[in-house]
């Protein structure tokens, strides 16, 4: 049964980096959206749009790779 | 990889990690990740409503508006209108010296009414006693940190428009 196979080595540390990764990326969205919302604050809301459009980005990485991840059957 | 280094190699992971996948009801990686996914379109939610915000409130700053016949407006007083809006307080201000300027009256620190104190050549916010310079805007004392929104002016002979808000 291959749920009792240890993972492939060297896979795990890279799936943590990945997290690590993803949560520093969430840190930076959070960011974004401060900048945003002090930008809008200020009466500068059309500067607001390069902000989303990087959060977007963000965000579609993120769904990216958990479309990558349902593709693969887990170990 | 031989059955013997197999059977060990398993025994070690067992040992590492006593649960079976399968079985599995603990937080996994998957699903942290899936949660951290989810948390980032709300994140981009948020930051996208208040680029739509922004956006709106921007179509909402290009009209005309007439404020005050210039000859009405003392030197060194100030006439107060509702701009862009009727619950947008503004400010007319004309300074010694005979220049106009207007302001919406809204503190940039926590949204109290800010006056003109002509006496003391200064707008002053009574809420936390934040102070801004009449002929720019900028805060000069206090607790706030951005500078008062500015309004532009169109003058028509003797009569004064707002046009927009300035960035």
């Amino acid at each position: 049964m291959t749920g009792d196979l240890p993972p492939t080595p060297g896979q795990a540390p890279v799936v943590a980096a990945g997290l690590a990764i993803g949560i520093l990326l969430l840190a930076v969205q959070l960011w974004l959206l401060t900048v945003a919302l002090d930008l809008y604050l200020a009466g500068r809301g059309s500067q607001v749009w390069s902000l989303a459009l990087v959060s977007g980005l963000i965000f579609a990485g993120g769904l990216a790779v958990l479309w990558i991840l349902r593709r693969r059957p887990r170990l | 990889m031989t059955q013997n280094g197999l059977a060990e190699a398993r025994r070690r992971w067992r040992g590492e990690f006593p649960y079976h996948w399968d079985a599995d009801d603990l937080a996994s990686r998957r699903g942290l990740l899936q949660f951290a996914v989810y948390a980032s379109g709300a994140l981009f939610a948020s930051t996208g409503i208040l680029a739509l915000l922004g956006a709106v409130r921007d179509l909402a700053r290009t009209q005309t508006q007439q404020v005050a016949l210039a000859s009405q407006v003392p030197e060194a007083s100030a006439v107060y209108f509702n701009f862009p809006d009727a619950d947008s307080q503004a400010m007319l201000l004309h300074l010694p010296g005979g220049q106009f300027v207007a302001y919406s009256q809204r503190c940039t620190h926590l949204s109290c009414a800010v006056f003109y104190q002509p006496d003391q050549s200064r707008l002053f916010c009574p809420c936390h006693e934040g102070v801004f310079s009449p002929e720019t805007g900028d805060p000069v004392a206090g607790p706030p940190q951005r500078r008062l929104e500015q309004i532009s002016l169109q003058r028509d002979g003797d009569v004064i428009y707002a046009t927009g808000i300035q960035p």
